[in-house]
């Protein structure tokens, strides 16, 4: 009885929205065929000069905006002056010495001791002996100073940027004003490229390993405020009763209490800092920092593609360690505190790894090998690097070339002459009726101004031109991550497999890809596609395998007991459960697919990562950040619409 | 009673919604079931009045959502309630400033609760001291007493485990150890077995009792488990959608609910441990049976005597006068049937 | 801030006591001027890098402090500006010329004068593609034989493998212009076009893209550059510049920010007198580009190699 009602309910709730479905597209269709020419391409002379303003007042605000006795440049200058100051002590110990003191830096093979030791000490012996071998790595391959030049603005980074990530995820909770301001604040910031940011931050901090690390802490900021909020919201309520009951002042509570309970996901956002931290090395170097970013960039222009990928690889080495470092000190969960015997053997220990550290130095300070390896002692992989892929591009073209070309005629310029010419505002008129069906009036509006600013400001045409490159490459993201991530959970041995490779994928220094991608493919759209679908593709495999993994292993016994075949089990029982984290792997890949834009300008492409390359040498400030806020605009727009749709499935569904 | 209140809560009321202070107002404090419906308010503590004297244990019962752990916070200030008042020693909590809580907290209150709530990141030693810990009591000793606690809720030597290693009832042995660091007067209790399965609950009711005599703390304790309430209660009330419904001795409440709820409630009691003689005995003064039992004794007790005994059974008092008479058949009809009260 | 003063001037003291007791002798008694760190800028092509280092182990060897900043290449110009940077030793014609114009106008930089080398940027093409198309260099040889050079997107014309489109070049103005059955395809920037280049040059390819002198690129693949109508002698240059080539000798400047001649005064003396020619930078270039060293062995190669050249420009003791 009631059954039949439910579903009959439920009936003419999936009717209702069919017939508004059907009627929009109707309406939209008769838009797109009727609609006059100021609705298809925003008038020139109506467009907003919000570019020049944006770039006159980060001029007036650089070169004249004062605050009475000083400048907004001077607070900036004084900024940078104490931000050096911690780096001048890493630098001097890892590459520059302290000439002032007649101090040299510490030599390789004490700082590979060091971090092996640290290794062990968090992570027991495999992962001592991982970043043992790890940085000889660095010393070996001949890359020392400048890893550690990158190493250094890493250690100095990446605590700044914790750290105030953690004040402004502490301020959030307190304060329902500031946390509303400040999410749609990271919203903004993890959408906006980075290349975006550099220009701005050039004009006030100058140049060199600061800016660097500013540029670094605005993107590494949001996910450690976001893990803090999250950290501090899901700490159980009884553990903060119990703090209080035990009678803590609101400062204890915090930080006795609610902190270290939320320890776990502070460290997941610490994880996050120490990633996001090496994904700038490589761009960062655009606007002054050395290091192996610089050397890569370098090699890439000499067309040493060995070398490039050498500083790649150290550049993932770093990561790869630090992040295995940082995933130790999760996982660490001792059964009780050390005993006093412990302690003791502690401290003996810590005494022989002292003097074995000293005798390291003196070792070194007696044969300079161990201070920095001579060049003839290095070696190198480059040339075999080098000839491979020119090999791979004489022999895999021949046979690419007819992909390439069909593709591109008959598939990808027919559809790239269709989204550019979209007109703007049946577009955004459609995109809003998709808000309102997913999400109502709210989301309907969001995305109607959203889009609406992107043609406004007159950049419709590049945004398209984005839009096209992304929505292909997000498709083939879908197609290839999807069975791959299902493949990763359903085989085992597959499983390590593909997050190893996403690992790499995602650590690499995406510059690289660029250099095989062109030569195989050629500067055009394809190449681009490709390039970003690299990069891309890593969180839909990742979530689809996380997703399939969180089906609850009853409802997996129910579907077996039902007699379902594997592939009814695929399709009827997990992959509907999986569909949450699916979308949410999705919203990822598309913002992922996004940001490359900005590093597939440097293939060609004429989109809006184009206009953020071109804005950085001009100093256009406007047209920079505008072009960067423009893509961000696309990626909410998409995110929102997206996540909105998993809460409601998620709800559905009862997971939530 | 001559015992002083040591805690007395009136009128307390506990309003959630949008606007719930003029909603109260409106209402001239007293919202009725109707009000709550029409204006979408939940009342979640709803005019509740009641007193605990020193060295009595009070167990608050009801079902989940009946607003115990509500009236509880409230108690505790871990919540602030809409309105009414709650008096220590005749101090009134709700009007206290954040400081004199803290200190009320850091010296009178103690709290048990259903999840433990213990500090993950600290051992078993650090959790117990952490209340003298944030008062900043020297470390030797606040760990002298925490070695103490330890001792006395049967935790030596894992004091310097982490909570994660131990088992549901150990950790809240650290959980009790801790509420009692700072020798509090009042000690809340908030559902503190429930987490734990049978066997062990039986056991830290034991603990717990054996505890209280050596300790003689004046106690609020919450749990959904009638069995509990019984065990470990001096006077037991029971709440039902916010609102007080009867507060007594667990004989009384077995013997004569106010309400259909409470019967439900007391439905499955085992009657013979909470039933007196007196209450079901004839009075007379000239019973003339051999065997005697008193007045004060249980049903459980006295069974084997009287159903083995094919006469009623004399009654005698403190002063072994006798009183009156028990029969076996009403014997019989109070434990073993629902109709015990006609 | 204070602790940084401090360390500054726990620097100064030992910096310039480590000074006297190095340099008295070979060096001007007022050197440094100044004991703060000459800032030189370090774009991501080769020549610059083995000349800027050639240029900072000269001021080194006169006592000063050289610190070396990677920067963008257009970027750099507000840098210089603010005394970010204080010297660049390439300013080019071709790719620098507005910003560097733009920078001059607001004072905060001032042009240090022409190294002997001149430079060129132009389409160019590898040598093989002489025997697919006879009659290069010229450009009408080269539009003769456009479908030659043509790809998917852009057939049945040919494609030009054109700089960034920000470089400010106008060769689609130029195809125009001169007619030709040429489409240009911009890349996002140089390590693209080398990427073609090597691509097609492996696969012996036909391919006409835009390319430069001096460039480490010469030294890797021969070829040539393709003449368009000579903008020296062609009258019609004159009216309509797209219809040209580019100057066969454009200008190669350097750059210092207006603060080093009050600052350093010696120093600027040296930025204003060091001078390359071709011969000489493709040779700096080639031995890290060839030859393997690094950049900043190039530059102590180069010093130790060439005393007669630097000697010049560096004031004798």
């Amino acid at each position: 009885m009631t059954a039949s009602a439910d579903s009959a309910a439920s009936r003419s709730k999936s009717i209702l929205p069919g017939i508004l479905v059907g009627g929009a597209a109707v309406v939209s269709l008769i838009l797109f065929a009727v609609a006059p020419d100021w609705a298809r391409q925003w008038p020139a002379e109506q467009i907003v000069p919000l570019r020049d303003w944006v770039t006159r007042f980060f001029q007036w605000l650089a070169n004249e905006a004062s605050f009475g006795l000083f400048t907004v440049k001077d607070l900036t200058r004084l900024v940078s002056d104490i931000l050096s100051g911690p780096l001048t002590i890493t630098d001097g110990l890892l590459h520059k010495g302290f000439s002032q003191f007649g101090l040299a830096a510490l030599p390789w093979i004490t700082v590979v001791l060091i971090m092996g030791i640290v290794g062990y000490a968090i992570g027991g012996g495999r992962l001592g002996i991982a970043t043992t071998l790890g940085f000889a790595y660095l010393a070996v391959f001949g890359m020392w100073p400048d890893a550690m030049k990158t190493f250094s603005l890493v250690l100095v980074t990446v605590p700044i940027a914790a750290l105030i990530g953690l004040m402004l995820g502490i301020l959030a909770t307190r304060n329902q004003l500031a946390e509303r301001v400040l999410s749609a604040l990271f919203d903004v910031m993890q959408a906006t490229p980075h290349l975006a940011y550099l220009g701005p931050i050039a004009i006030f901090f100058g140049f060199g390993a600061v800016p660097r690390l500013i540029a670094t802490a605005i993107f590494a900021v949001p996910p450690m405020a976001r893990c803090t909020i999250l950290g501090l919201r899901t700490v159980a309520p009884e553990i903060i009763e119990s703090g209080l009951m035990s009678g803590c002042t609101p400062r204890q509570l915090l930080w006795r209490v609610q902190l270290p309970a939320a320890q776990r996901t502070l460290l997941v956002g610490l994880n996050q800092v120490i990633m996001q931290t090496l994904a700038m090395v490589v761009i960062a170097s655009l606007i002054g920092a050395s290091g192996l970013g610089h050397r890569l960039l370098f090699s890439l222009q000499q067309l040493q593609m060995g070398k490039a990928i050498e500083y790649g690889v150290a550049i993932v080495v770093i990561a790869i360690l630090l992040d295995r470092i940082s995933q130790a000190l999760i996982a660490r969960n001792p059964a009780r505190a050390p005993t006093e015997a412990e302690k003791a053997a502690l401290l003996r220990t810590s005494v022989i790894l002292g003097i074995l550290l000293a005798s390291s130095i003196l070792v070194a300070w007696l044969v300079p090998a161990f201070r920095l390896l001579p060049k003839d002692m290095t070696f190198t992989t480059a040339p075999y690097w080098d000839q491979s892929i020119r090999w791979l591009s004489r022999t895999l073209f021949v046979y690419l070339e007819f992909f390439r070309d069909d593709v591109t005629t008959y598939i990808l310029v027919p559809i790239r002459n269709l989204f550019l010419s979209l007109p703007w505002l049946p577009t955004c008129l459609l995109v809003a009726t998709a808000g309102l069906l997913i999400g109502g009036w709210r989301l309907a509006v969001t995305a109607f101004l959203l889009l609406g600013f992107i043609a406004a400001i007159g950049f419709w045409v590049p945004a398209m031109m984005t839009l096209y490159l992304t929505s292909m490459a997000v498709i083939i993201c879908v197609l290839l991550g999807l069975p791959i991530g299902i493949c990763a959970a359903h085989r085992p041995r597959f499983t390590r497999f593909a997050l190893a490779l996403c690992d790499t994928l995602q650590t690499f220094p995406s510059f690289i890809y660029l250099i095989p991608v062109i030569m195989l493919f050629r500067v055009g759209d394809l190449a681009s596609i490709i390039a970003i679908i690299a990069y891309a593709m890593v969180p839909i495999i990742r979530y689809t395998h996380l997703g399939l993994m969180r089906v609850p292993a009853n409802t997996l016994e129910a579907g077996i007991a039902c007699g379902c075949t594997g592939r009814q089990m695929l399709l009827k029982v997990e992959l509907p459960q999986a569909v949450p984290e699916i979308l949410l792997g999705l919203t990822q890949t598309i913002t992922m697919a996004l940001f490359m834009t900005s590093i597939t300008a440097l293939i060609g492409s004429r989109d809006l990562g184009q206009e953020i390359l071109k804005a950085l040498p001009a100093v256009d400030t406007g047209r920079g950040l505008l072009a960067g806020l423009s893509i961000a605009a696309i990626g909410i727009t998409a995110t929102r619409l997206i996540e909105t749709w998993a809460v409601r499935r998620k709800r559905e569904l009862g997971l939530a | 009673m001559s015992k002083p209140n040591k805690i007395s809560c009136r009128n307390l009321w506990k309003v959630y919604g949008k606007d719930a202070q003029s909603f109260m107002a409106v209402h001239s404090n007293a919202p009725s079931l109707e009000d709550f419906r029409r204006e979408q308010y939940v009342g979640a503590v709803r005019n509740v009045s009641f007193e605990v004297t020193t060295g009595e244990i009070l167990v608050v019962m009801g079902l989940s959502g009946s607003g115990k752990s509500t009236l509880l916070r409230c108690l505790a200030r871990l919540i602030d309630a809409t309105s009414g008042a709650v008096c220590f020693d005749g101090q009134d909590i709700t009007k206290a400033t954040p400081e004199e809580l803290i200190e009320l907290r850091r010296h009178k209150m103690g709290m048990v609760f259903q999840n433990f709530g213990l500090l993950p990141h600290k051992t078993v030693l650090q959790n117990i001291c952490f209340p003298l810990d944030v008062q900043g009591i020297s470390r030797t000793r606040r760990e002298e007493r925490g070695m103490e606690l330890a001792q006395l809720v049967g935790l030596a030597g894992k004091e310097n485990f982490y909570p994660r290693e131990l088992s549901g009832g150990q950790q809240q042995r650290v959980g009790i150890a801790r509420s009692l660091a700072v020798e509090p007067d009042v000690w809340f209790l908030d559902e503190p077995f429930s987490a734990l399965d049978p066997l062990i609950r039986r056991d830290m009711q034991d603990e717990f009792l054996r505890l209280q005599r050596a300790l003689n703390k004046t106690i609020v304790f919450v749990t959904h488990d009638f069995e509990e309430a019984v065990r470990v209660a001096d006077r037991i009330a029971i709440m039902k959608d916010g609102a007080l419904v009867q507060l007594g001795r667990p004989e009384e409440l077995v013997w004569c609910p106010a309400d259909p709820y409470v019967a439900e409630f007391t439905r499955n009691a085992p009657r013979g441990k909470i039933i007196s003689v007196g209450q079901i005995m004839v009075p007379t003064s000239a019973a003339a049976s051999e065997i005697s039992i008193r007045i004060d004794q249980k049903l459980d007790d006295v069974a084997p005597l009287v159903l083995g005994s094919d006469r009623s059974v004399k009654v005698i008092d403190h002063d072994d006068r006798v009183v009156g008479q028990v029969e076996r058949d009403r014997l019989i009809a109070v434990m073993f049937s629902d109709g015990a009260r006609q | 801030m204070l602790s940084m003063k401090m360390v500054r001037l726990a620097a100064i003291g030992c910096v310039a006591a480590f000074l006297s007791g190095t340099t008295a002798g070979t060096a001007n008694a007022a050197i440094p001027e100044s004991s703060e760190s000459i800032k030189i800028a370090m774009n991501n092509w080769t020549s610059q890098n083995v000349l800027s280092y050639i240029t900072g182990q000269l001021l080194e060897k006169m006592g000063y402090t050289v610190e070396y900043i990677p920067s963008d290449s257009q970027l750099q110009f507000q840098a210089l500006g603010n005394g970010d940077l204080d010297f660049q030793v390439e300013v080019w014609e071709g790719s620098m010329a507005e910003a560097f114009a733009k920078s001059l106008e607001g004072g905060d930089v001032v042009d240090a004068g022409s190294h002997t080398a001149v430079t060129r940027e132009d389409w160019w093409y590898p040598q093989y593609v002489k025997d697919v198309c006879p009659g290069l260099p010229d450009w009408k040889a080269l539009d003769a034989c456009a479908e030659k050079f043509a790809t998917a997107e852009t057939k049945p014309k040919g494609r030009f493998v054109g700089p960034p489109a920000d470089w400010g070049k106008h060769y689609s103005e130029r195809i125009q212009a001169l007619k030709m059955n040429f489409q240009e395809v911009p890349v996002g920037q140089a390590a693209t076009l080398w990427a073609e280049l090597q691509a097609a040059y492996d696969r012996k390819e036909p391919i006409v893209l835009f390319n430069w002198t001096p460039n480490f690129i010469e030294a890797k693949f021969p070829g040539e550059f393709v003449d368009f109508p000579d903008p020296a002698s062609d009258a019609k240059c004159k009216t309509q510049p797209e219809y040209c080539g580019a100057p066969k000798s454009g200008y190669l400047k350097k750059a210092a920010w207006k603060g080093v001649q009050e600052k350093w005064p010696a120093a600027f003396a040296v930025m204003q007198h060091i001078n390359f020619n071709n011969e000489q930078i493709a040779k700096a270039a080639s031995m890290v580009d060839t030859d393997g060293l690094s950049p900043e062995e190039a530059a102590a190669k180069w010093i130790s190699d060439n005393p007669s050249a630097w000697k010049e420009w560096v004031p004798a003791d």
